[in-house]
């Protein structure tokens, strides 16, 4: 007996320690992880084909060149700039577009421009849960392999959600950030919101001219006030005809400590009413204009929107884990706490470092004038902060500023739902711009360039010179020796590359290697079962050994109930 | 020991009800299959009505010329009465669609009403005539009038199928959101099916049937996709072996939540997952239940013991709990077998114990 103990322990020991330390005198080795190992994808994304950067006019629509490597599919501009009715066919079948998600009509004003716009837009979630298999559907990348749950105003679309058949990959339309809309002062437009979510939701016009219209619920997408939450499968009109203009901001309404974190929040624009003024109605993942107002190609070279937003991972897991909508509803408005909440993700216009370098780089020449409306969708204040520049801050909340008080920074602030238009002027003064070069803008809250706490990621982007800009228009780092291969890998995000492995030969900063007994897994695992079946075997033996005792208590019980029987009936 | 036997008792007294809820779930499927029979005979009634009302129906299928490509140039915010008076101009030139599903789609075609029918339809330019799509995006995509699928000598018979589709019609599958009216059809191998896609809601919807085979659809794939309130349809000749289809809604989580069904060919090959009412879940939610405020008036009537009322409220709240309790059962059957067995035959196995 004592012997068949011993035995069990020394296995038991064996076990252990072969996932512990021992003493020793050296320390462990150094672990390079070597890059075949890691899932690396490409930089720029080889869907995208390069001629999509080229100035090129379609239907008659002028698009601007750009040269980042993941430019706007240039048919999205030309239907964008026409309305789906106008453009030919063509040109929207290269698109995912309804064909009555942009109507164009009526030149009210005879200035050679529709002034009667209906937007189409629908609510999708991406990154949701499926009953079918343990993924997500559609899924959407905000940096490699990051996927959050979120949920989007996208274009009316046609078809299939997903790329094709057979990706689970979300159609280009159906992205972080909800577009980018741009009217202009005076058209009549209409937004119209098709409820193709399965949960209640709204839209309100902040910073908007729109009245608060009594035929149509108040117009303002506020539940506690005047409208209802829209149901899924309903439709509802909002309708303005705007006065003032400058950069604004739409968002749900419904729940809106949720909703708007989700991601529905986009920027809207109006643009000063002048002749001949198409403008393309929605920008698409936000970023690089390539078909400017009237009024902006008067006083600017180029122009960009950037919309900052934050995202808690929690949140957004919510989706990922239930199916029932009773169940996501409980968590999202009756289990969430947004007062213990912490946000996770930031993103500009949708995406995080790397990825915010494929497709929201300010690409910019000496001696430029470029127009930045910067919008924070997120719930804390950001403070963005420009590399090598100090810009102007011309309007607050899409109001000029007093020309005589404007103010240059490098440091912009702006508080949740702010939105700032910057004139960013590239003179080499010392002042205006420090010069040509590859120069970062980052939130410089320091969390702001994570990805749930991994850094760099977040909403880092870059103020990029052409002549710092490689061919594949992504910054020319590498004769720097910079190297961003490991951050278009899926392993840095999940935190498994040592970052600083390979600064130098030795990899002096590489992984250092566990301290095992070099016990291979299948020895371990026999090990293991061994182990198992001796505690078994262990058991039956002393349940064979107290049979005895075991018997005469049941007898006893037996007996004592017997007894009582008995007793019941006498 | 005492203390024991009452444990054991419980558990016994939960088996009953625990077999209660399972019977219960099996009724309350059973009215499922009957609702879902009876919506398929009115709808047939529907079906017959809206064939003698509506003979005006206009002609879906479409036409392909560049004119009505251009022709939307025109059309105001008010599309829907623009579209009426351009309906009858744009359609049928120089188009393959044979005449006999002519007749059929202008017969049909009617049934959500005049003005919510199609026109000025033209075809994708990258797919095959079979891409059809119009000014607000009513679509079809992968429509087969007259191609014989492999193994079928003939079209065994021709049919005409209704679908609805809806929020509505998700009311009677709590935890769903999206629905179609019935969640499977059955048809004869070789058969030509017209299916009459009726959207009820006003947002989109999609009636997407996958698994065809491939020669004769691309992707093997059959997609109708309208705006609703609006009917659009489509005609598809099925394989001739037998076999389960795939129907679902494409747009995001909307077969998640609910829209997706299945075309049974005759006598159907194995099930589609996770169709509401009709096949399990392969992935399911945790339920739990929640402590929700109530009136407590209509408790107290019960007459079972608050202990058991408790253990059975919270032990029966999910599936996998259930089962659990019924494991335990048996486990407690199992190891009680001896005692019954020295209680029932009487002394012969108490005194070998006592040796």
């Amino acid at each position: 007996m004592s012997n068949f103990i011993r035995t069990i322990v020394v296995i038991a020991y064996l076990v252990c320690a072969s996932g512990s330390t021992y003493a020793s005198l050296k320390l462990p080795e150094t672990i390079r992880v070597d890059p075949a190992a890691l899932t690396s994808e490409p930089a720029c994304d080889p869907k995208i084909p390069p001629a999509w950067r080229d100035a090129q006019v379609i239907d008659g629509v002028e698009i601007e060149a750009d040269p980042s490597c993941s430019p706007d599919n240039p048919a999205w501009i030309a239907v964008a700039v026409k309305g789906t009715n106008n453009v030919s066919m063509d040109t929207l079948m290269q698109t995912h577009f309804s064909p009555d998600a942009i109507i164009k009509t009526d030149d009210l004003d005879g200035d050679g421009d529709p002034d009667r716009i209906v937007i189409k837009l629908e609510v999708m979630e991406l990154n949701g849960k499926s009953p079918d298999f343990p993924g997500q559907v559609p899924t959407f990348d905000i940096a490699p392999g990051v996927q959050p749950g979120a949920w989007v105003f996208a274009p009316k679309t046609s078809g299939m959600s997903t790329e094709n058949f057979e990706s689970v990959r979300a159609n280009p339309l159906i992205r972080l950030p909800s577009p980018v809309i741009r009217v202009e002062q005076g058209d009549i437009v209409q937004i119209v919101l098709e409820n193709t979510h399965y949960l209640p939701h709204s839209i309100h016009l902040h910073g908007v001219d729109h009245p608060f219209h009594h035929e149509l619920n108040g117009n303002d997408g506020v539940p506690q006030t005047s409208e209802m939450e829209l149901m899924p499968g309903e439709r509802r009109i909002y309708q303005f005809q705007a006065r003032e203009t400058g950069t604004m901001f739409y968002h749900c309404h419904v729940q809106t400590h949720t909703h708007l974190s989700m991601g529905l929040a986009g920027m809207i624009v109006v643009e000063e009413n002048k002749p001949n003024n198409w403008l393309q109605t929605l920008n698409i993942g936000a970023g690089r204009v390539r078909h400017r107002s009237a009024a902006i190609k008067e006083n600017f070279d180029r122009e960009y929107d950037l919309h900052y937003h934050s995202m808690d991972k929690e949140l957004g897991d919510i989706i990922k884990e239930y199916n029932d909508p009773r169940l996501t509803a409980r968590d999202m408005n009756r289990r969430y706490q947004i007062n213990n909440a912490t946000e996770d993700y930031f993103t500009l216009n949708g995406l995080s470092f790397p990825y915010s370098l494929r497709e929201s780089l300010i690409v910019v020449d000496l001696d430029e004038k470029i127009k930045l409306r910067l919008l924070n969708s997120g719930s804390e204040s950001i403070a963005i902060h420009t590399h090598g520049h100090h810009a102007t801050i011309t309007h607050y909340d899409g109001v000029e500023h007093n020309p005589i008080a404007q103010i240059m920074r490098d440091v912009f602030d702006l508080a949740p739902a702010q939105r700032l238009d910057l004139k960013l002027e590239t003179i080499d003064d010392g002042r205006h711009s420090y010069g040509a070069g590859d120069w970062l803008i980052h939130d410089h809250r320091e969390k702001g360039i994570t990805t749930n706490g991994m850094a760099e990621g977040g909403s880092m982007s870059s103020i990029v010179y052409t002549s710092y800009l490689g061919e594949n228009g992504l910054p020319n780092t590498s004769h720097f020796g910079v190297n961003l291969d490991n951050f278009y890998t899926k392993e840095y995000w999940e935190r498994k590359v040592p970052i600083w492995q390979n600064l130098d030969e030795a990899a002096t900063f590489g992984a250092a290697a566990g301290r095992t007994i070099n016990l291979d897994a299948a020895t371990r695992n026999s090990l293991y079962y061994a182990l198992g079946g001796l505690l078994a075997g262990l058991l039956l033996y002393l349940i064979f050994i107290v049979r005895n005792h075991i018997k005469q208590c049941a007898v006893a019980v037996i007996s004592r109930i017997r007894s009582k029987k008995e007793g019941g009936k006498e | 020991m005492n203390a024991k036997f009452k444990i054991i008792f419980l558990l016994a007294a939960t088996l009953p009800f625990c077999l209660d809820a399972v019977a219960q779930q099996q009724t309350t499927l059973d009215e499922h299959d009957q609702h879902a029979q009876h919506d398929q005979h009115t709808q047939h009634d529907q079906h017959e009505h809206s064939e003698h009302d509506h003979h005006s129906g206009h002609d879906m299928s479409a036409g392909n010329n560049d004119t009505a490509a251009h022709e939307h140039k025109e059309h105001s915010i008010d599309a829907a009465t623009h579209q009426e008076t351009q309906t009858q101009d744009h359609v049928h030139e120089g188009h393959s669609i044979d005449a006999e599903s002519h007749e059929h789609a202008s017969e049909h075609a009617g049934h959500a009403g005049g003005p919510t029918d199609h026109g000025d339809m033209h075809h994708h330019h990258h797919v095959d005539d079979s891409h059809i799509m119009d000014h607000e995006g009513t679509m079809i995509m992968g429509q087969n009038l007259d191609k014989l699928p492999s193994g079928c000598k003939s079209v065994s018979e021709e049919v005409e199928i209704t679908v609805r589709a809806g929020r509505k019609y998700a009311e009677r599958f709590p935890g769903t959101v999206f629905a179609f009216d019935q969640q499977q059809w059955h048809v004869k191998p070789c058969s030509k099916v017209t299916f009459h896609f009726t959207n009820e809601d006003n947002i989109r919807h999609q009636f997407m049937m996958h698994g065809l085979p491939k020669y004769l659809y691309q992707y093997g794939m059959f997609h109708l996709e309208v705006t609703g309130p609006k009917t659009v349809s489509g005609t598809i000749i099925v394989p001739g072996s037998d076999d389960t289809l795939l129907v679902h809604c494409d747009i995001a989580q909307h077969m998640e939540k609910g829209m997706k069904a299945q075309l049974v060919i005759g006598k159907g090959g194995q099930d589609i997952p996770s169709i509401p009412g009709l096949t399990p879940y392969n992935i399911s939610d945790v339920y739990e239940a929640e402590d929700l405020p109530k009136i407590s008036a209509s408790e107290n009537k019960e007459d079972k013991s608050k202990v058991v009322r408790e253990i059975t409220k919270s032990l029966t709240s999910s599936d996998t709990q259930n089962y659990l309790i019924l494991l335990l059962g048996a486990l407690a059957g199992v190891f009680s077998i001896p005692l019954f067995r020295k209680i029932i035959p009487g002394k012969k196995t108490v005194d070998k114990s006592e040796e």
